[in-house]
């Protein structure tokens, strides 16, 4: 039930966004401090959690409602990812992530519109895979004043012009707008597969102290149309995405140092969900954990020690100098399954106020005897130059 | 030149250090004074650079409303719908202290999440110690410049808000600014769904400009785009007839330093004829003696500088505060009010002080290198040739001044203005002899009858004219820059006194508690207060007020929609128009009348149109009148509110002028008025007397530097009386000996000095008189009309012209004084012997 790394490094994220707004306004100046060293652990002191709804045990969750914001909970997020292609065959991977971060338990003073306790932070990338060039932005604004918010019914989410955006009466299909500087991201989203419940029916624990845990769950599989811009060339094209949804009260353990998550989605119709939880000297924590899905929508859980990962070669960030396993060979005996995992593009380092890898990967191996391929998304978070890598 | 020929020449100050002293202080006050109305200007300036710089940021553009401001809504709207990231929305304002009363500090409300491209001072607040999320979500939290202290108390209206520090402002440039989230200033200021402007960045090029007219057609006929580089621009030009006054005066007084520096000049020169005649002998060129009399004139006028230059930096550090404070109540709020040392005014002042030395040794200068070789340049030649120049003074000092009538006639420009004026003052400086001449011939008859002393006194200034001469000029000017400016400024005030009186002719005044000194009146009566306004009983009628911007020609003016109650009209003094038929007009709201100093500017007069930009468009009104008005010396538009209504979506009144039925008990009226008003809004009642002795405090203060700087000119001129009549007198010690060889007492060479310093003293006083009010006059008609449009009254005080002649008289038996303690003391032999 824990996934806690995958769950710890967004918070971690989260922090970071207060850990810098902490240090001034500095945070969009053109040359931020280096923030990829802050640990995660002391930003989010345990104090933190007081006053704040936590997730204690399962409960039925309600939709549309559900798909709406939580605001007692600290942190929330809506983390869209895919593969796209042109009728070309040219390759696209993209990612729109839109946080919601509480300051306080508790709404402030109403005493002006532009008061608020919530924040959002977007994340926008787009990986060319045919150009080999990542575009990686961010942004934030306050819940407040129409800037930026998340309702469930219609069902929006959205920080200023990127949204997501639902029908009239449901969540699907579902339009995805992101503009920044030259690159436009305009798709439609439909429901292949319906949603997968994360953990315990949609509670997931993170650690065993009790309401240390999530309510967390995806939408593995959604075909995907629309629109890629990247300066003056558009590119229509189609492909298929994935959605987590995930909302808590929560923090880390102390002696986690990093994690790697894989949603991989194969030709045969399966999507294979993994996150892999590093320890400080490199190894994988029992906490690490995964789901696979049928073709027919039916999932399985996968304990830490049903998957075998290990990296193949390096790639070192020329900006960052971090280094980051440059592929993945990923083994599941009770499912016969071996698989290389190679990134679309070799530098998809997300270089924002905090810095971690995520983007567009190829799969390639077998199932058995039947060669099996597919694509999918890869995050890898906190591989400093001293991390160990094994 | 060798060095024996330097020492030779400089040996003479060095012996005479009380005359090289005065010479110094002479031209040290001169270099001060100007210095120190330069580095004032200079730094209310950079203040406000400052201000506006930490305002406007790197912002290229911003959008801005009327006198609402700009619904927030707008800057959504900018950033859903027209994807614009370059945009950050401010809220800004200015609040009195409440814990240290007469301190304004501005408020700067920004949205911490769009800020940072904009403004450095955000940027630069001490890093670590910035609780954003305290800035976000508590009402007290701010960031506060490191001079105040963890919290401070600030005041609008009746209500009080205390801020807690969040952070730390660093810099002097950020002292006076209170950064807040844009939720809390929106609260402080009363600006609930509103912003004070959206500063935008567009790209400076062809694309930037489209954005920048797509932005134009799409924004509501309310708000505009502008560039706030120029904006910031023309509210500074607001000032700039301000400055170029001071600047002016200051001026005057490095003249009265000019006319010191010559008198030392010569009087050195002179004393030194038989030295210059042997240099001559020994080979010296005229060349080299020139040379060598402006070089000691350039080490004299150095040290004048670098004296001047410390006592300017001391003066202008006070003055600073005078100028900032005068620009806060006349023009534009300024939080700064640090002193900037500017290297550039330093070196300024210290260059004008060198020329100017060298120009007013320039003349004695060639008299030494004429001195023939061998020959005793005697003191008769000197004498005998200023006398022999005494018609050619006459000709080009009326030359000059039929000059500077000509400048002063055939131009419009302020700045010839002044050139004309200052062609004046020197025109009646060079008639000044000839006059002190023809006075001793006027008195002649009168001293012929007093007796030996009286006779010698009168004649021994005509006998020193090279030296008299020029001291009584130098003290004319100076007393008649103190006569000039003094009837300017009371004929201004008696201007202002009557205007106030007419114009403020209601009864009670009632208002929202404005915030004081911020220039804020976007806080509105509330209509039911109106309501109580017309039907309480004993109001026979009110008038009510809205004041709004509206840019003309790249200038700010206000615009009055008024609703005038018969009687309220009557207080407004129409120059130009029909009364009957002027006020007929102005009912129909289609109408304006416009202030004097509107009409003078831009050439306007009762017929003609003027188009304003309203919140409909272009809208072209009728002038149907033109009224005196000091109120604002860029222009003010009276409209009526009908019109204002129909033209501008504001309905809002923000103050209301009452008048009293007849026979009712002003005081009970006010009670009751406070007792029906009380339950619906804080209103502030005021009896026009407050309001008149509050106007009128302003204009003091306004003064205030201008009665500074005239403090500094009677100081350059007594400094002057001190020099060139001791100098003159302790000359004489060997003519005082032989009169005291020949039987005179001291007491009689005491009465003699004292009779003849106390006769340059009076016709000094005198003559300044009759160029004081030449100077008063063109100071009113002329260069106050071409700075800021206004017609004033000329009023002379008679009690003004007696103490100036007194305070001449007084300054130059103050100089007897010493010379004469001096002769007393010494031996008569002794002097004899000298020679």
């Amino acid at each position: 039930m824990n996934r806690r790394n995958r769950y710890g490094w967004r918070i971690g994220l989260l922090a970071m966004a207060l850990i810098i707004g902490v240090t001034g306004y500095r945070l969009l100046q053109p040359s931020p401090q280096p923030t990829g060293g802050i640990t995660v652990g002391s930003a989010l002191g345990g104090g933190d959690n007081v006053g704040y709804q936590r997730a204690y045990q399962p409960r039925p969750l309600q939709f549309p409602t559900d798909h709406g914001p939580h605001p007692e909970f600290r942190n929330e997020w809506w983390y869209a990812t895919g593969n796209l292609s042109d009728a070309a065959g040219r390759q696209f991977g993209y990612q729109l992530t839109l946080f919601r971060i509480a300051l306080s338990p508790t709404p402030p003073v109403a005493d002006s519109a532009w008061r608020t306790h919530q924040i959002y932070m977007g994340h926008f990338a787009l990986t060319d895979v045919a150009g080999n060039r990542h575009y990686g932005f961010e942004r934030f604004s306050r819940g407040a004043v129409g800037l930026a918010g998340a309702q469930a019914t219609p069902f929006r989410v959205w920080l200023e012009d990127w949204a997501l955006t639902g029908s009239e009466s449901a969540i699907f299909p579902l339009r995805l707008h992101a503009q920044e500087g030259e690159i436009t991201l305009d798709l439609t989203l439909n429901v292949a597969k319906p949603m997968v419940l994360q953990g315990d029916r949609g509670l997931s624990q993170k650690t065993a102290e009790p309401g240390n845990a999530s309510y967390y769950y995806s939408y593995t599989r959604l075909p995907t149309q629309g629109l890629v811009r990247v300066g003056d060339h558009s590119f229509a094209v189609s492909g298929a995405s994935w959605l987590d949804r995930e909302w808590s009260t929560s923090a880390l353990g102390p002696d986690q140092r990093g994690w790697d998550w894989f949603a991989l989605q194969l030709d045969d119709g399966r999507d294979f969900m993994f996150y892999r939880l590093r320890r400080n000297d490199g190894s994988m924590d029992p906490f690490s954990r995964g789901v696979l899905v049928e073709a027919g929508g039916q999932a399985r859980s996968l304990r830490w020690d049903e998957v075998e990962l290990q990296p193949l070669g390096e790639w070192a960030s020329p900006n960052s100098g971090d280094r980051y396993p440059a592929g993945w060979r990923l083994r599941v005996s009770a499912e016969k399954l071996d698989l290389t995992i190679t990134p679309k593009v070799a530098d998809q380092e997300m270089r924002l106020t905090v810095r971690y890898w995520e983007g567009a990967v190829a799969v390639t191996g077998h199932a058995g005897d039947q060669p099996m391929n597919g694509q999918g998304y890869l995050e890898m978070t906190r591989y400093e130059p001293s991390t160990v890598i094994r | 030149m060798t060095p024996l020929f330097w020492r030779a020449l400089l040996r003479h100050p060095w012996r005479h250090p009380w005359q090289l002293g005065l010479a110094i202080l002479g031209i040290a006050l001169g270099v001060a004074v100007v210095l120190a109305v330069d580095l004032a200007n200079a730094s209310a300036r950079r203040s406000f650079d400052l201000a506006m710089n930490r305002i406007t940021g790197h912002a290229t553009h911003r959008i801005v409303g009327g006198a609402q401001g700009v619904p927030e809504t707008v800057y959504v709207q900018l950033r859903l719908e027209r994807g614009i990231r370059l945009a950050g929305p401010v809220v800004t304002g200015y609040l009195p202290r409440a814990d240290l009363p007469g301190q304004l500090l501005q408020i700067l409300g920004v949205d911490p999440f769009a800020e940072a491209p904009f403004r450095d001072p955000a940027a630069n607040a001490t890093g670590s110690n910035v609780d954003l999320r305290a800035l976000l979500l508590n009402p007290d939290a701010a960031l506060l410049p490191s001079a105040l202290g963890e919290q401070v108390m600030l005041r609008r209206g009746e209500q009080r808000f205390i801020l807690k520090r969040a952070g730390t402002l660093n810099g002097p440039e950020l002292d006076g600014l209170i950064i807040t989230d844009l939720s809390t200033a929106q609260t402080l200021l009363g600006k609930a769904g509103r912003l004070s402007h959206i500063d935008l960045m567009l790209p400076d090029n062809a694309s930037g400009e489209q954005l920048a007219e797509q932005l134009r057609a799409w924004l509501p006929p309310d708000l505009r785009l502008e560039q706030p580089g120029m904006r910031n621009q023309a509210t500074a030009d607001l000032s700039a007839a301000f400055s170029l006054n001071l600047t002016a005066m200051s001026l005057l007084a490095l003249v009265v330093g000019m006319f010191l520096i010559y008198n030392a000049m010569t009087f050195s020169v002179v004393q030194r004829r038989a030295l210059l005649g042997m240099l001559r002998a020994l080979g010296v060129s005229r060349r080299e003696l020139l040379i060598g009399v402006l070089g000691e004139a350039l080490l004299l006028g150095l040290a004048g500088a670098l004296l001047g230059g410390i006592m300017g930096l001391w003066i202008g550090s006070g003055l600073v505060h005078l100028v900032t404070r005068t620009i806060n109540d006349l023009y534009y709020v300024l939080s700064v009010r640090e002193f900037f040392i500017e290297p550039w005014s330093l070196a300024k002042g210290v260059a004008l002080g060198l020329l100017a030395t060298l120009a007013a040794a320039w003349l004695p200068a060639r008299e030494a290198a004429n001195a023939p070789p061998g020959r005793v340049l005697s003191r008769t030649d000197l004498e005998s040739r200023w006398q022999a120049a005494l018609p050619r003074l006459i000709g080009i000092g009326l030359a000059l001044l039929g000059g500077g009538g000509l400048i002063l006639w055939f131009s419009d420009e302020l700045v010839s203005g002044f050139a004309g004026l200052f062609l004046l003052i020197l025109g009646c400086a060079l008639l000044t002899p000839p006059a002190v001449v023809g006075l001793v011939g006027l008195i002649q008859p009168l001293t012929a009858h007093m007796g030996l002393l009286a006779r010698m006194a009168s004649r021994d200034v005509v006998r020193h004219l090279s030296r008299t001469g020029i001291a009584v000029a130098a003290l004319m000017v100076a007393f008649a820059t103190t006569v000039g400016v003094g009837v300017m400024v009371d004929s201004f005030r008696g201007g202002v006194v009557i205007w106030i009186n007419d114009l403020l002719n209601a009864d009670l005044y009632i208002a929202p508690p404005a915030i004081e000194g911020s220039g804020d009146r976007s806080e509105a009566v509330a209509p039911a207060a109106l309501t109580v306004l017309r039907n309480t009983p004993g109001v026979a009628a009110i008038s009510t007020y809205r004041g709004a911007k509206v840019e003309l020609d790249g200038r700010t003016l206000t615009l009055i929609a008024a609703e005038l109650a018969p009687a309220a009209q009557a207080g407004y003094h129409l120059m130009d128009g029909d009364s009957a038929t002027a006020w007929q007009a102005f009912q129909t709201g289609e109408a304006i009348l416009i202030s004097e100093p509107l009409a003078y500017r831009s050439h306007l007069s009762a017929g003609d149109s003027l188009q304003l930009p309203t919140d409909r468009g272009t809208q072209r009104f009728t002038i149907a009148g033109v009224f005196l008005d000091y109120g604002s010396e860029h222009g003010r538009i009276l409209l009526h509110r009908s019109g204002y209504q129909r033209y501008w979506q504001d309905p809002v009144v923000g103050s209301v002028a009452v008048f009293a039925a007849p026979g009712e008990n002003l005081a009970s009226l006010r009670e009751r008025l406070q007792e029906r008003l009380g339950s619906i809004q804080p209103l502030l009642i005021r009896s026009n007397r407050d309001i008149q002795s509050f106007t009128l405090e302003i204009f003091e203060r306004t003064f205030t530097i201008t009665r500074v700087l005239r403090l500094l000119a009677i100081l350059a001129a007594v400094v002057g009386v001190l020099s060139a009549l001791l100098a003159l007198q302790l000359e004489r010690a060997r003519e005082f000996a032989v009169l005291r060889a020949i039987g005179m007492t001291t007491a009689e060479i005491g009465g003699l000095v004292s009779l003849q310093t106390g006769f340059m003293g009076a016709a000094a006083g005198l003559l300044a008189l009759p160029t004081g009010l030449l100077l008063a006059a063109v100071l009113i008609f002329v260069i106050n009309r071409r700075a800021f449009g206004w017609s004033l009254p000329f009023q002379v005080d008679p009690m003004l012209l007696l103490e100036t002649l007194t305070l001449a008289i007084i300054a130059a038996l103050l100089a007897g004084l010493y010379p004469i303690w001096r002769m007393a003391r010494a031996r008569p032999a002794d002097a004899l012997r000298t020679e």
